[in-house]
């Protein structure tokens, strides 16, 4: 979509990212360093680090546990959904669907539970499945009917969740195993027991992309399509398994939240799911994952999912006056991504020095 | 589980596990987004801090959406507010932010719209959506000469109240022999589709249709301006809620009547309410509750159907209605420690 | 992810540009026929005044998102734009008691302005306009909300009122402004150096450059356009609707894409087309008409848009070959 979007900066852009991914090991330890710090991980971390200062320094309520631990339930949630769209993004693709996806995810699930009584440890299993196979059937269109997957989830963003709507006539499923509620509400110290649930899916999807062919696959084919087919990469595999995949994980965040509300409610993402696209976009573009496909960074995504929670939580907490929040949120994240910009250019120009 | 949190809600001084009276009684009233609804419980929650011995604030989510009301909620505890009257984001899915709320020895009362039973708050105060929609179709039916088509305006499908409504509504319709419902235009809470979709309907079915009810807010004003523009007075609608524009159409002969809530009481009471629980009393098991189709411990906050000769005193109205509940509240509903 | 007809002789993708938008008409020529021959009510007059406001509102969101597609970005921020110039057009009327004029010029000013925000952060930083529009949108949406604290301004002027309620049989008086500012759209992009250098920044930004062409001057104006076109469309609203309503542009972001996306336009850049717009918009209208028509069960209306466009965007690849 926007691979002629910046060229120029485009290409630079990806060898930063490569550098931050953790490959930065140049021949003195000094540049090394300085390439550890143009990463965009490492701005998120500071720049999360310094607004966690200065809202507990500003608040009274922004570190006591009960926000702690409420502020890492919803990370660990949006993160997963930044993820979802994450996977996506490597193929150069979007997921306009993976809120109404998770949704569906969620209503499956509850149906599995309450109306068939399947057990928790096959109902959860089969609704991420349901997840990946909306997921597949996004990333099957995009390739068959090779159209730009924006245009493929937009309208299956409206068939997914009205289907949803017509089969539950908008009806909650709020009669669940007490054992799966009782999930997301686990606590170590003051971190939310489902950020255990994030992790795990992060080390696995950083060992998918980092450790296996697949992995390599997908980020050769997403930077270049015509030249991995022409390698022998199956560059149409790779966006129907990346569809699959954001699928998947839109149905676990949906089940996270599921657990988290307590009830499978069509209502959770709002109209047509789109509540979550904000989430879904800001974590990984925030973490340097491009538009333009063929990266990624796992860490990134979560440390952008980490920066926009603790604005959101800290500026509730500030009392700006609510009704201002949506406005001053939007102004503080066009400027950090802004700064980052500007931050990784200057230091990648004195690593040139 | 229950005593760690216990715990955390004591290090984090968000308030005590037993209610202490000493402690002033915060109030967060929160509703489900940005809506003009709501506008009266500001209102309400600077008369109940003036005139009660509370402190009662309201604070608006960022947008209508249940997550982004949650984290208003955890924020609000975080403050140290100690009792939360809420608008549901979801009947279903607050519930469990609410228990939640309730572990942290923090009372709540589902004010406006309810909560799906079984549910931690105390006790729900509010409109029945399904008896207002019920009760406003009959007004509608007796407006149209007891028989004729009747096309049902409503909001969000996904919003589990809309199907509540569209099920009164077929009642009503279907206790009256003569009256059918011809269609439900629905999701049109968005001003511009539904100025579409509702004027559409009339240039194709409007001959066919005798009456409107509409359930949402956004198509009772669109569609009171939609029958103003047409100079239509021979449709005879009921609208919902007391936007300007509705009650205008109502005094100019364009509608017959609305379905009006009661949003300053809802607040008003909810917060004197919080502030007994937590002085000690607890909600009366056999109090004269009402049921509905959600809960079993439903108050009515007032309701009432507000035609022409109304239209001017409905808020005197409502100040009665308020200070009727108000008066015997304690001794009807709670059981208070000396 | 794949850059249309970059491979495809030049003289074969010409010619298709210029006949693609025939198989839409076709499909519009086709509803219209089953409408009005299964549907007496569709062809009344006050039907297709209905339809055609309909049309006059959203092909203004279309063009606005067409212009920023033209250079091979998206913006997010045109319905929270639109919205925020309706709620400083009613509320200048309001609130400042503002002669119309002067509302106007003010509503336009917000959406010129809010377009050359968009427009120099993405230049200047070299963010994503993705990213970029999905911020400022949180920035206007919020704005607006600020202002109106989500409460309607009521105090719209009679002119006003008058003019979104005007016609003359089936004819909107909206599309005294719709009409032209199409038809001014079409000859920019077609007869003009901005429009031949806007299209050559969305086909390859850098080749644009290199023979001369100021990108950043070009990206800028691009979404002072856009703004500039939202702001229109969130004034009709007002107009329309009587009311200043905060929600106003709240429902845009699909018939913004999915309109000049089924009229052809490319999202990778460089390729859109006024008129296959201005017919996706049609066909959209004609689909949400026909819905309310046929008494579609709202518990199925999402689901079919959602096929229909799926449908329509098929029938287009079909058409151009692919």
């Amino acid at each position: 979509m926007t691979r002629t979007d910046q060229p120029a900066a485009t290409g630079a852009d990806r060898e930063r990212k490569r550098g931050g991914a953790g490959m930065a090991a140049g021949p003195k330890p000094g540049r090394a360093a300085l390439g550890w710090l143009a990463s965009n991980e490492a701005g998120l971390l500071m720049i999360t680090l310094l607004f966690v200062l200065l809202f507990s320094q500003l608040t009274a309520g922004f570190t006591s546990l009960f926000n702690l631990y409420a502020l890492t339930r919803v990370l660990a949630i949006d993160a997963v959904i930044g993820f979802s769209m994450m996977v996506v993004l490597v193929t150069g693709g979007l997921n306009l669907a993976a809120g109404a996806i998770g949704v569906c995810g969620a209503m499956a699930a509850g149906w599995f539970m309450q109306a068939l009584g399947l057990p928790v440890w096959l109902a959860l299993p089969l609704a991420l499945c349901v997840g990946a196979l909306l997921g597949a059937l996004n990333g099957a269109l995009t390739v068959w009917m090779d159209v730009h997957s924006f245009v493929v989830t937009l309208a299956t963003m409206s068939i997914f969740f009205g289907t949803m709507i017509l089969l539950t006539e908008a009806r909650a499923f709020s009669d669940l195993p007490p054992g799966y509620v009782a999930l997301a509400k686990t606590r170590y110290g003051f971190w939310s027991g489902l950020l255990v649930v994030t992790a795990i899916v992060g080390v696995l999807l950083w060992l998918l992309f980092h450790r296996t062919t697949l992995g390599r696959q997908i980020l050769i084919a997403g930077a270049n399509p015509r030249a991995a087919a022409m390698s022998g990469v199956p560059a149409g595999l790779t966006v129907i398994v990346c569809h699959a995949l954001s699928g998947g994980l839109a149905a676990l965040a949906g089940l996270m939240l599921t657990s988290r509300n307590g009830a499978a409610l069509p209502s959770m993402a709002g109209q047509l799911g789109m509540d979550w696209l904000l989430p879904a976009f800001l974590a990984p573009i925030l973490g340097g994952t491009l538009l333009t496909g063929g990266t990624v960074s796992v860490a990134g995504t979560f440390l952008g999912a980490a920066l926009v929670t603790v604005l959101t939580n800290g500026l509730l907490q500030l009392q700006v006056g609510e009704f201002w929040i949506q406005a001053f949120l939007g102004a503080i994240l066009l400027i950090a991504v802004a700064l980052d910009r500007l931050r990784a250019v200057w230091i990648e120009r004195r690593r040139v020095r | 589980m229950k005593r760690i949190l216990t715990a955390a809600a004591l290090l984090a001084g968000a308030g005590a596990a037993a209610p202490l009276a000493a402690q002033d009684t915060r109030v967060g009233v929160v509703p489900g987004g940005p809506h003009p609804y709501f506008a009266a419980w500001e209102d309400a929650a600077k008369d109940a801090t003036a005139q009660l011995d509370l402190v009662a604030e309201y604070h608006v989510p960022a947008a209508w959406d249940l997550s982004q009301q949650n984290a208003m909620i955890e924020s609000l505890v975080g403050q140290g507010f100690n009792a939360i009257a809420v608008f549901p984001g979801d009947a279903s899915g607050t519930n469990a932010t609410m228990s939640e709320l309730k572990d942290f020895g923090i009372p709540s009362v589902a004010i406006g719209g309810c909560l799906q039973a079984p549910t931690p708050a105390e006790f729900c105060l509010g409109t029945d959506v399904y008896q207002s929609a019920y009760l406003g179709t009959k007004e509608l039916i007796e407006a149209m000469g007891g028989s004729g088509n009747i096309v049902h305006l409503t909001g969000f499908l996904v919003d589990p109240n809309t199907s509540l409504r569209i099920d009164a509504v077929q009642k009503a319709a279907d206790e009256v022999d003569g009256v059918e419902v011809i269609q439900v235009i629905a999701d049109i809470d968005a001003p511009e589709p539904a100025d579409e979709k509702i004027n559409a309907f009339l240039a194709a079915r409007g001959a066919e249709a005798d009456g409107m009810i509409s359930t949402a807010w956004v198509p009772s004003v669109v569609a009171a301006t939609a029958l103003r523009n047409l100079g239509d007075k021979r449709i005879r609608m009921v609208a919902i809620d007391h936007d300007q524009v509705v009650l205008d159409a109502i005094r100019d002969g364009f509608v017959d009547g609305t379905m009006l809530q009661n949003p300053y009481g809802q607040a008003y009471i909810g917060a004197y309410a919080l502030d007994l629980v937590r002085g000690g009393c607890t909600v009366k098991p056999d109090a004269p509750f009402d049921t509905t189709a959600q809960t079993d411990m439903f108050i009515d906050s007032g309701t009432a159907f507000v035609d022409a000769s109304a239209v001017d005193t409905y808020q005197d109205t409502m100040i009665a209605v308020t200070d009727e509940i108000m008066d015997g509240f304690k001794d009807t509903y709670m059981d208070c420690p000396e | 992810m794949s850059d249309q007809g970059v491979t495809m002789p030049r003289a074969v993708l010409s010619g298709l540009r210029r006949h693609e938008w025939l198989g839409l008409a076709a499909v519009l020529v086709l509803g219209i026929v089953a409408m009005a021959a299964t549907q007496p009510a569709f062809l009344s007059t006050y039907n297709i005044y209905i339809m055609l406001t309909a049309f006059s509102l959203s092909v203004l969101i279309a063009l606005s998102q067409m212009v920023i597609l033209a250079i091979g970005q998206l913006n997010l921020s045109v319905g929270g734009l639109g919205g925020l110039a309706a709620v400083i057009f009613a509320g200048a009327m309001d609130v400042l008691g503002l002669p119309v004029p002067l509302a106007i010029l003010a509503g336009l000013a917000v959406g010129l302005l809010g377009g050359l925000i968009n427009g120099i952060v993405t230049w200047r930083t070299g963010l994503n306009a993705f990213i970029v529009t999905l911020a400022t949108l949180s920035i206007f949406k919020g704005v607006n909300i600020g202002l109106t604290e989500a409460q309607p301004f009521y105090g719209i002027a009679e002119p006003v009122k008058w003019f979104g309620n005007a016609r003359l049989g089936a004819l909107p008086a909206l599309l005294l402004v719709s009409g032209p500012v199409v038809i001014l759209t079409g000859v920019i992009l077609a007869r003009t150096m901005f429009g031949r250098h806007l299209l050559a920044v969305g086909g390859n930004q850098q080749a644009a450059a290199l023979s001369g062409v100021g990108v950043g001057r070009i990206i800028v104006l691009a979404h002072v356009a856009s703004g500039g076109l939202a702001a229109m469309a969130g004034m009709l609203a007002v107009a329309r609707l009587q009311l200043g309503q905060p929600t106003i542009g709240d429902d845009w972001l699909i018939v913004s894409f999915a309109a000049p996306v089924i009229g052809g336009a490319v999202l990778a850049g460089g390729h859109v087309s006024v008129i296959g717009t201005c017919l996706g918009v049609a066909i959209i209208t004609l689909i949400n008409n026909a819905l309310v028509l046929l008494r579609v069960d709202p518990f199925a209306v999402q689901l079919l848009l959602g096929f229909l466009i799926l449908f329509a965007v098929g029938l287009g690849r079909v058409r151009s070959g692919r």
